[in-house]
């Protein structure tokens, strides 16, 4: 794969811009990539970093209410944001001939953002559908759970759409407060991508960003602490199926452990030739679908197995089906033949994030805010892949994918929950009456 | 036979039409290192009998699954050691895999299209995990609502039915069910197979000949499909399910893609409910203005195929406001049929669709689909040149017009699951 050419632009202001030449179709995408997420939310303001990517939409103190999409939708292009743990990002695909006014519109989001009061209650009830929204899909809460026992200091812990009760509560003065904290140059990564003429670009960029006042900081928060036992939680759902969702606490993202656990990932669940893949879905048939996910973050992050149950399937030999496997992943590593066809894989998913001009400019976008070593750690991504052996794989394995340090997280259906009920107290009385009394 | 002709987008397409009756189409997508190739043939839901529900849909699933000379794990670790991505589906397949492993990938691809085993006990876990998928489906207010709204829309047509069928009815299939389908209907003729990736077309036609032409069959024979109804009176039907929000589906019948009135709906759409942001009257008004939901579209063409689709608005919200939401869309849908859109709102769609189109066209996958919809639906390779004059040409008149003509408020279907 051939490394990118990319120009770095860095202002006095902390903001900086990379810039890529590319001219495939006559087409420029620009990602603006905040670091500010759910991570940056103090107590109380739970799902605030996502309610103001909403509003960021309705006016600044250049384009009113509804003019970024009106302006967008003219140009013949597309805009859209997404908000997580550790970021916040508005993006933009536009005609190479008219793609500069992306870069008005995110210079005017920085700091002129309105949050009218009016425009926030209206948004607000937006924002408590999309949650209502959430709550109906039987996956979010077994997630949720997942996270918030696999975080119990860090704010991982909490959902990046925020609790009802938060959301209900806040004011725009909280938002106002936490925008101006939050957004400034020196917590912005721009990154465009396109048929671009790099020197205007810059000249542009300076114009337009460069007199932009700072943000604070980002501030420190809780380091999670070595889980000292495991945790098992169990949901009460109105869903037919179970499902299972088993998380470990990882690390970060760019580290080397990273990209071992990418390779376990693979191994374990991500394709079907994978360990729980043969064993859950083709040998025993207990499950209809297996996936397993990497999710490397700013700070330590989570790997995650989720398993969606056959009728009948006995939750007991799921989970000791995917124990059993991990652990055998932790005694046997990856034999050689398994890690070329995954290290193959690996490369083709880098090469297909290149086909279009908004997959590459996001993809530099999340290396350059979430690694140590910023967009540049992409030219060894590949190479590190390559040089991971056995042994190494085995240690990563052994010293993250621990059950004594998971949580397990079960989503039975009720009528399934009687049942195990009933048969655990048939399995305490058969071996005679039970006692009474204490003890 | 080859053709080609390069357009304004620097977009190369080529064709070759085999004795066999298969269409090849290769597009050149300069500048990657990726390749994909999609098979379409003449395999059509119609087809699949009242009895057997899901059929058609369990072939495609279980193409993957086994072939005379491959297990579904040895398929599965041959796709996974060029980095491909491999799929049957119901009518073929597709590969997405790095440009360099072209060839092994559409071998592939040719070997699940056309040689598979349907081994019967792949076959009876693939139709366990079905059963799953339908389970789960009946309990997602989203998906009972789009059910139940086909169901009422097309009646005895094929697409009024679950796309898997019943739990009953796949428990009713067997292999060999599966094994006389693929006989009956995955033959070369009037069937399509594009490729895109960065190497010049003439040398992918080259190759794509040598693989599919091995392609063989007897020209598939279709039966007659039912006609679509159109209701005699409004239907308003609500499916109760204790979730948070209800889902909502306003519409009916809708148009075939080679409607000559495509055009002037697609402007229609996008001023109506369809597009980015909240630039059309249905997302500005429920969304934007009155904050009922996160969720809203309402269209007539995103549907439209060689079958009629649907037209179709659709908002999930909370339970209390399923009434306004449907007076929303009924007030809007009215609006359109009687008055006559703004010049800007009409220019600005067409600005939008005329500028956006290229995006379409960056990825092979769509690249390869684009080519086999320019033929299948006959608009001729020089369609990305011209369908910007296609667009430019409509006026807010047509629009107003073909409101008229295409939406028919008393024949409107609601349908809803969810929270009551």
């Amino acid at each position: 794969m051939k490394p990118l050419e990319v120009e770095t632009v860095d202002l006095d202001n902390g903001f900086r811009a990379l810039l890529v030449e590319r001219r495939t179709l006559p087409v420029v995408a620009s990602v603006l990539w905040y670091r500010v997420g759910s991570r940056d939310e103090r107590s109380g303001e739970t799902g605030l970093s996502h309610f103001l990517e909403h509003m960021m939409f309705k006016g600044t103190d250049r384009f009113a209410k509804g003019e970024i999409d009106a302006l967008t939708n003219r140009m013949g292009g597309s805009n859209n944001a997404f908000t997580d743990c550790d970021s916040t990002a508005y993006y933009f695909s536009l005609a190479a001939d008219r793609w500069e006014t992306a870069l008005e519109i995110e210079a005017s989001r920085m700091k002129g953002c309105l949050l009218d009061p009016a425009e926030f209650e209206s948004e607000k009830k937006v924002v408590l559908e999309e949650l209502a929204m959430g709550e109906d899909d039987p996956w979010r809460p077994l997630y949720q759970e997942a996270e918030a026992q696999l975080f119990q200091v860090h704010p991982y812990h909490h959902p990046v759409i925020g609790y009802r009760q938060d959301l209900e509560r806040l004011t725009p003065d909280r938002m106002r407060a936490y925008y101006e904290r939050n957004y400034g140059p020196n917590r912005a990564i721009l990154v465009v991508v396109g048929a671009i003429d790099r020197e205007r670009t810059r000249h542009r960029i300076e114009d337009l960003f460069g007199c932009i006042g700072q943000a604070e900081q980002r501030g420190p928060v809780l380091d999670e602490p070595e889980p000292r036992v495991a945790r098992r939680s169990s949901l009460h759902t109105d869903y037919s199926v179970a499902r299972l969702c088993v998380g470990f606490p990882t690390c970060r993202m760019g580290e080397r452990d990273d990209y071992a656990l990418d390779v376990l990932a693979n191994a374990l669940g991500m394709n079907k030739s994978s360990r729980l893949y043969k064993r859950l879905v083709l040998r025993d048939e207990l499950v209809s679908d297996v996936s397993v996910i990497n999710e490397p973050r700013f700070d330590p992050g989570g790997f995650f197995v989720l398993c969606e149950l056959r009728e009948g399937a006995d939750p007991d030999e799921v989970e000791r089906g995917v124990r059993e496997e991990v652990e055998a992943l932790a005694e046997e590593g990856v034999p050689a033949a398994d890690a070329r066809r995954i290290r193959e894989q690996i490369r083709a998913s880098f090469l297909f994030q290149d086909e279009t001009a908004l997959d590459q400019a996001m993809k530099l976008a999340r290396f350059e805010a979430l690694t140590s070593g910023g967009h540049r750690t992409l030219e060894n991504v590949l190479p590190t892949y390559a040089s991971l052996r056995n042994p190494e794989l085995k240690r990563v394995a052994a010293r993250y994918l621990d059950f004594r340090r998971a949580a397990v997280v079960w989503a039975h259906p009720r009528a399934e929950k009687a049942e195990r009920r009933a048969k655990r107290a048939s399995r305490r009385t058969r071996g005679g009456k039970p006692r009474r009394g204490k003890g | 036979m080859s053709r080609g002709h390069s357009n304004g987008l620097d977009l190369r397409i080529e064709e070759r039409v085999l004795d066999s009756g298969l269409t090849l189409l290769a597009v050149q997508n300069p500048n990657v290192a990726t390749f994909a190739c999609a098979v379409s043939l003449d395999v059509r839901a119609g087809d699949e009998p009242r009895d057997k529900a899901g059929l058609v849909n369990l072939v495609g699933e279980c193409l993957d699954e086994g072939t005379s000379g491959k297990s579904a794990l040895e398929l599965a670790e041959a796709a996974e050691s060029i980095g491909g991505a491999l799929e049957g589906n119901q009518r073929g397949g597709s590969i997405h895999c790095p440009a360099e492993h072209r060839k092994a990938g559409m071998e592939l691809l040719f070997e699940i299209v056309s040689d598979p085993a349907f081994p019967a006990r792949e076959v009876e876990r693939v139709k366990g995990e079905i059963r799953v998928e339908i389970r789960i489906e009946n309990e997602d207010p989203r998906t009972v609502a789009r059910r139940r709204f086909s169901k009422e829309v097309y009646g005895r047509h094929p697409l009024g039915r679950p796309p898997q069928g019943t739990t009953e009815s796949v428990a009713r299939i067997r292999p060999r069910d599966l094994r006389q389908w693929h006989r009956a209907f995955f033959a070369p003729a009037n069937g399509y197979v594009a490729a895109a990736g960065p190497e010049d077309p003439g040398r992918m036609l080259d190759l794509m000949s040598r693989i599919f032409g091995r392609l063989k069959g007897e020209a598939p024979s279709h039966g007659p499909i039912p006609a679509i109804p159109w209701p005699s009176r409004p239907r308003d039907v609500h499916v109760p399910m204790k979730r948070e929000q209800v889902h909502v589906f306003v519409g009916h019948r809708g148009i075939r893609r080679t409607d000559p009135d495509y055009y002037a709906l697609s402007v229609m759409d996008h001023v109506l409910g369809t597009g980015p942001g909240f630039t059309s009257r249905c997302a500005r008004r429920l969304r934007d203005e009155q904050g009922l939901c996160y969720s809203v579209a309402a269209g007539i063409t995103p549907s439209a195929g060689e079958e009629p689709g649907t037209f179709t608005a659709y908002i999930g919200t909370s339970p209390e406001h399923r009434e306004a939401a449907i007076a929303g869309f009924l007030e809007e849908i009215d609006r359109i049929r009687e008055t006559l859109a703004e010049p800007d709102e009409v220019e600005a769609v067409k600005d939008y669709l005329t500028g956006s189109f290229v995006f379409g066209l960056e990825r092979n996958i769509n690249l390869a689909a684009y080519a086999i919809r320019a033929r299948r639906f006959d608009l001729g390779f020089d369609h990305v040149r011209r369908y910007p004059d296609l667009v430019r040409a409509v006026t807010a008149e047509q629009v107003r017009e073909v409101a008229r003509r295409h939406l028919v408020p008393s024949a409107m279907i609601r349908v809803s699951a969810g929270a009551s």
